[in-house]
């Protein structure tokens, strides 16, 4: 197909414009806020609110009329380079654009909400909200844009903001330095994230979505060699690149092994930015960004793709396991999750993948909430009794059940949604998950037995683990004595107050939505939901792929549904269990709880410390790049420093020289005519001495001489 | 008497009027010097008119030369008093105004 047919310019339609609009509202909030004097910061704020929630009205419109629809693509041309096709611009909205559009714009606003309520005596008001308006419009920039490469730029703006809020508190040292290493750390995947824009736009001169589709099924691999329409060859390997490319942006954004070390440091910003940006949104782009290209992947990639999310997923659930900060618990199961998704996304499990990207936005922004209610509270009670304890310690926590019913009830019901509990929206799509990462073996291992199958296993622990670091988290907030104040028996008459009734209300909601029969219908069977009903993951399109891998694996799915149900359930037990009897109320572990160290052996520290990764990210990049530029400074010392140096005495001595060569030759012979000139007047100037006999006797001469002049 | 002799005697008279012109201070004498030089003009218009018997015109003219001395005595004697008002000297090396 022509070029010019394939990135013809598309009209715009009633859905398009709706989302131009929806991009422009939390714009607008961010200019808005920016602009407001600070005295009518409160009333901005609720401004800013209402602008988020028409967007998510409108979103949620937008999803009623795209269901079941084409979906709705404008394009328009942007610019064009030399006889480069044209550069075009748009907004795709399909299915899972309009689904993340509705999540998006839904947890932003509550998080705005309950922000109102959390951040109401911060410095930051104002620019806190600022920020989160620039953040929601850089998001949906993600989700809208037909492009890779708008979608890049928006992608860098989500990392911006992201910096942005992390560093809010950026007189702490610590946030600011959260805010820099999540940064840096984005940037190694969006390197990755470039090479792969730059393959494919080698291979097909443009990056727009619907375009590389077709262009891509019609492309073909033959004898190692990767052809294009255009008759573009590169080496077959390119292609595996390119998605692996793609893949390591979304490593970076996702936090995925081995670039998932800043995520729990970017706990440092206020929590409910956490629960937008690093629990439900943000961190999904990654996996958000794998569905929009999953089209494109080989199948080389997506196994990398699972094999790089199986293994986060343990990892990240490891790490979770002996957490002291009630935040950084939650971090590594985000980190973990995240690596759940992705893996799906490996798998093929394309649906199940953006399902439990939705079901989690909501749970763990609902968890994230409501620790944020915790830390609200003690704070409010560190401040009533003037005993200084660290508010996010769950050393100093316990039995908050009775004092923070309401946030118990919250917490309760979406730590069950992530441990993935029956009737709880995170069973329907961890299941789904599961049996698809179990079919997918099924279907790579032909049968027999591989090391294929090392990745549903990673799952099924990484199952056990989370429903230990979640019932680990919930008997050490919420059971047994509150830690604190039985140490400081002398005020006992001051209470832990429940939140405001804002913050609940955003609870509530959250806590609605992780409830399976929002979900599905038969909340014991994923395969009735009505949202994987709507979400067929699509055929994929890259040259030399398998026709019969998706229906197989959709076959298997569904076969393996009911073995997979009864392991997990299994697992979950398993780790319920171990977790009850590790952290009951009186267990040895809570009795000396209080005085705990942060880690007591070599496997804890392991837990504890995120695997080492950042002790080897310090040996492995950071000593030898300090040692590099240590030697280079010092050889800048020594040898260039030196050199110019030597430099700058010649000049200084040729100028010593010259400046010689100016005042005795150059100003002499200036000196000599201005005296020669001198004397000349001074000569002539006695000519005109105002003494009439000299004129006379001048005159007389002259006469003299011209008598003589006559006569000769 | 050869009419060298009258030439002479006004070359003679000619240099020391001019000679009392360029050195002598006061301007009075310098007025004084002006008139010898005229009068040696006047002793060559008589001596060249014994060459012209008939015409005569040497002596009319040394007639008129005597006469155009009287005014410019006159007039100059005048410039002298007002400059001797003006400066309270005649000393010519003090009025030197036109010193460039």
């Amino acid at each position: 197909m022509e070029y010019s047919e394939l990135l013809r310019p598309l009209p715009w339609t009633t859905p398009t414009i709706l989302c131009l609009v929806i991009l422009a509202l939390p714009f607008v909030s961010f200019l808005l806020m920016a602009a407001a004097p600070d005295s009518s910061r409160r009333l901005m704020s609720w401004v800013s609110s209402a602008f988020i929630l028409i967007a998510a009205c409108i979103s949620v419109y937008l999803l009623l009329s795209v269901w079941a629809q084409p979906a709705s693509h404008t394009r328009f041309d942007w610019f064009s380079i030399a006889s480069m096709p044209q550069i075009t611009a748009g907004i795709l909205l399909d299915i899972n654009a309009a689904l993340m559009l509705v999540v998006v714009n839904v947890i932003s606003f509550l998080v705005h909400v309950y922000s109102t309520a959390y951040m109401k005596d911060d410095a930051g008001y104002k620019k806190y909200f600022a920020f989160l308006g620039l953040f929601t419009f850089s998001m949906l920039g993600i989700v809208l844009a037909d492009n890779l490469l708008i979608i890049f730029v928006f992608w860098e703006l989500v990392g911006l903001s992201s910096y942005l809020l992390i560093s809010h508190w950026y007189q702490k040292d610590s946030a600011s330095k959260a805010a820099k290493k999540a940064f840096i750390v984005n940037r190694v995947g969006d390197a990755g994230f470039l090479i792969g824009l730059a393959i494919l736009w080698v291979q097909f001169n443009t990056l727009d979505i619907e375009a590389l589709k077709v262009l891509m099924s019609q492309s073909t691999l033959a004898g190692g060699e990767w052809t294009t329409t255009l008759g573009y060859v590169l080496n077959a390997d390119w292609l595996t690149v390119a998605g692996i490319g793609l893949f390591l942006g979304a490593m970076g954004k996702s936090a995925q092994f081995p670039l998932q070390v800043w995520l729990p440091d970017a706990m440092e910003g206020p929590t409910p930015v956490s629960a937008l940006i690093h629990a439900a949104t943000m961190v999904a782009a990654g996996v958000f960004l794998m569905a929009r290209v999953f089209v494109l992947l080989d199948i080389d990639a997506l196994t990398f793709v699972a094999t790089i999310g199986a293994i986060t997923a343990f990892m990240g659930a490891i790490a979770a396991l002996t957490q002291h900060d009630i935040k950084k618990v939650l971090a590594y199961s985000t980190i973990s999750q995240l690596g759940y998704m992705l893996m799906g996304i490996g798998v093929g499990a394309y649906d199940a993948a953006l399902f439990h990207l939705f079901t989690h936005a909501f749970f763990k922004a609902c968890l994230f909430l409501a620790a944020g209610s915790v830390i609200y509270a003690l704070h409010e009670f560190e401040h009533d009794t003037g005993i200084k304890f660290d508010a996010q310690d769950m050393r100093n926590m316990g039995g908050l059940r009775k004092k923070l019913p309401f946030t118990f009830m919250a917490y309760g019901v979406s730590a069950l949604a992530l441990i993935g509990i029956p009737f709880f929206s995170g069973f329907l799509s961890k299941d789904a998950l599961l049996s698809g990462a179990y079919a997918w073996a099924d279907v790579m291992s032909g049968g027999g037995f591989s090391i294929y199958y090392l990745i549903p296993d990673l799952g099924f622990l990484t199952v056990i683990l989370t429903a230990l670091y979640m019932f680990r988290q919930l008997l050490l907030v919420f059971f047994g004595e509150f830690r604190i104040a039985a140490q400081h028996p002398g005020h006992s008459l001051t209470e832990v107050k429940e939140v405001p009734l804002v913050m609940k209300a955003v609870l509530t909601v959250l806590g609605i939505m992780s409830l399976g029969l929002i979900w599905s219908i038969n909340p014991l069977d994923h395969s009735h939901s009505w949202f994987l009903g709507a979400l067929k993951a699509p055929t994929i399109l890259t040259p030399g792929f398998d026709i019969d891998w998706q229906p197989r694996l959709i076959e298997l799915t569904l076969a393996n549904h009911i073995k997979v149900t009864v392991i997990s359930m299994t697992m979950i037990v398993i780790g319920a269990l171990t977790g009850w009897f590790l952290y009951k109320p009186g267990s040895a572990y809570t009795k000396g709880y209080f005085q705990r160290k942060n880690t007591v052996n070599k496997l804890q520290a392991l837990s504890y410390n995120n695997w080492h990764l950042d002790e080897a990210y310090k040996l492995i990049i950071e000593k030898p790049v300090l040692w590099i530029a240590n030697g280079l400074s010092a050889f800048e010392k020594r040898v260039i420093d030196k050199a110019i140096d030597g430099f700058a005495v010649i000049n200084v001595i040729i100028a010593h020289l010259i400046g010689w060569i100016d005042r005795m030759v150059v100003d002499g012979f200036v000196n000599f005519s201005v005296f020669f000139a001198g004397r000349i007047g001074v000569m002539t100037k006695s000519l005109q001495g105002g003494r009439v006999q000299s004129y006379i006797l001048i005159a007389v001469f002259g006469i003299v001489i011209m008598i003589f002049w006559i006569i000769w | 008497m050869a009419i060298e002799h009258y030439f002479i005697l006004s070359a003679i008279l000619f240099c020391i009027g001019m000679a009392v012109i360029i050195t002598k201070k006061n301007a009075i004498v310098v007025l004084m010097g002006v008139e010898l030089i005229l009068n040696a003009a006047n002793i060559n218009f008589i001596a060249i008119s014994q060459l012209d018997n008939i015409k005569l015109g040497g002596q009319f003219f040394a007639l008129f030369v005597i006469v155009v001395a009287a005014a410019e005595a006159a007039v100059g004697l005048a410039i002298i008093l007002k400059i001797y008002k003006y400066f309270s000297t005649t000393n010519l090396d003090e009025i030197n105004q036109l010193k460039g």
